[in-house]
């Protein structure tokens, strides 16, 4: 074999080599948009919690939740808004719809196998990006909460997240369902698939979608955008709690001041 | 020249490689995974307390338990010594700590930043971190403490606000450990800096549920940590 030759192979083993490489890195062990920081929702400013949080495109719901939903704002009207559910260790934490929609920041660390999502500095969201399948949320040992169980992948440059397995009650007497904006509920039926993606250096968008039978008629598709703040601290929920008192029957929320 | 050419090109794309190769392995150790401390990390030093701060231990205690009782974010350190198993994710520009008991998420901050200037600085738990790589070791300055929470340190003392806490994280063990060594400084509580090291074993999964559902109001719970328990008879 020639000098010419040989050079002519390896370089055509190393051009072959070399793409293989690549597309190994685009699928999933190389370098994906960087999201991790704080990140703020925007709220067009209307000022009052429940407008925001209804300000997405109309769900097309069941019956009965709009029957739900109608009882609920009666209920309100009449000054029903305090929370009188005691809370216990059967109730379960977090409320993902609200997490998303609320004013303090979105805390992202995205490593490669798990992307943390916590909110106010607090505990919030884990999104596991390591290929594994959703836990079997109907087996005994799952413990709901109002975060689910979510799976992520990467679809080019957009984080896909697919979460499953809601709380089916929160611990709220005014509201014993997760709300989802717009109207509807989310719980142990319902299915979210999110689509996190960069639309610019300092800005992210995230669709979600909802899907659930016993709630919507349709999907229920609406989207957010999150700004970053680039030096902004993280805070914390610096609430003083009561000490554990026996007859203490509820806790304060924050509706009720 | 035709040869030459070709063998110039087969360089090119053999240099291009390997220089990609070279930088994943000079890159930053990533030290996210599922940590354990066991046993063999509680050997910790007696921390050289001030006066003051010997005088403040039991009055202290108090305050922790009733942070206990409350549900209060624990807070450093009481965060990296969690007896559930600690979660660390690592971005480019911040690194997460996630523990089982009611706590904060606790970040570092690697980008670069410097620490906020004091009146910008709102007191927490777990304080305001940022590291730096210094070859294969991260080194972790944290300031901008409050007192609420466990404020227990190992060893002894208890943090304030004054406290300035300093750590350096390595991986041992092709990865599957890691040692981690604090340096605690506080004039009002220290009369030396106070260091003690700490080592994580890499676990493969994180047991559920993940975060404890610790309620504030549980009469139960409330009895269990404020009666003294009657003597066990056999």
């Amino acid at each position: 074999m020639t000098i010419r030759a040989i050079a002519a192979s390896v370089m055509a083993s190393l051009l072959l080599i070399a793409p293989a490489a690549h597309a190994q890195e685009k699928k999933g062990t190389g370098p994906v948009p960087e999201m991790s920081g704080l990140w703020l929702v925007q709220d067009p400013g209307s000022g009052s919690w429940t407008d925001w949080f209804d300000n997405v495109p109309k769900p097309k719901l069941q019956p009965d939740i709009i029957a739900d939903n109608q009882r609920m704002a009666a209920s309100e009207a009449a000054g029903n808004v305090v929370n009188r559910a005691p809370r216990t260790a059967a109730c379960p934490i977090g409320n993902l719809p609200m997490m998303m929609a609320s004013s303090p920041p979105i805390n992202i660390v995205a490593s490669r196998d798990e992307v943390l999502m916590g909110s106010e500095s607090n505990r919030g969201r884990f999104v596991y990006t390591d290929g594994r399948p959703h836990r079997d949320v109907k087996a005994p040992s799952y413990v709901p909460t109002g975060f689910g169980d979510s799976i992520g992948h990467w679809e080019g440059d957009t984080l896909v997240v697919d979460t499953i397995g809601f709380a089916p009650r929160v611990c709220d007497s005014r509201r014993p369902v997760m709300l989802v904006p717009g109207g509807g509920r989310a719980k142990d039926t319902t299915h979210l698939v999110e689509r996190y993606r960069l639309v610019g250096p300092d800005e992210l968008s995230v669709t979600f979608t909802w899907e659930d039978s016993t709630v919507f008629l349709a999907p229920h598709t609406y989207s957010y955008t999150y700004k970053r703040l680039p030096e902004g601290i993280p805070i914390e929920n610096n609430e003083e709690p009561a000490v554990a008192q026996p007859d203490r029957q509820y806790t304060t929320t924050k509706a009720e001041k | 020249m035709a040869v030459r050419g070709l063998l110039a090109l087969v360089v090119l794309v053999w240099s291009t490689s390997a220089l990609a190769q070279g930088g994943a392995a000079t890159a930053r150790p990533d030290l996210s995974g599922y940590w354990e401390l066991r046993f063999d990390s509680f050997n910790v030093p007696r921390a050289p307390l001030t006066t003051a701060a010997q005088g403040a231990l039991e009055m202290r205690r108090a305050k922790d338990q009733d942070a206990i009782r409350g549900c209060v974010n624990v807070g450093m350190p009481a965060v990296m010594d969690d007896r559930g198993v600690l979660d660390i994710r690592q971005s480019p520009a911040v690194i997460g700590m996630v523990a089982r008991s009611p706590s904060s998420t606790r970040y570092i901050y690697t980008d670069g930043r410097k620490h906020p200037d004091a009146e910008e600085l709102e007191g927490t738990t777990n304080g305001h971190s940022i590291g730096r790589w210094q070859a294969d070791t991260l080194v972790v300055d944290t300031v901008g403490f409050n007192e609420r929470g466990i404020t227990a340190i190992p060893g002894g003392g208890y943090r304030t606000s004054r406290a300035h806490l300093t750590e350096s994280y390595k991986l041992a063990a092709s990865g599957d450990q890691l040692t981690v060594t604090f340096t605690w400084t506080d004039p009002t509580v220290f009369r030396t800096p106070h260091s003690y090291t700490f080592r994580y074993y890499k676990v493969g999964a994180m047991p559920e549920p993940r975060v404890l559902n610790c309620i504030q109001n549980d009469a139960d719970r409330a009895r269990f940590l404020t009666e003294r328990p009657a003597p066990a008879r056999f």
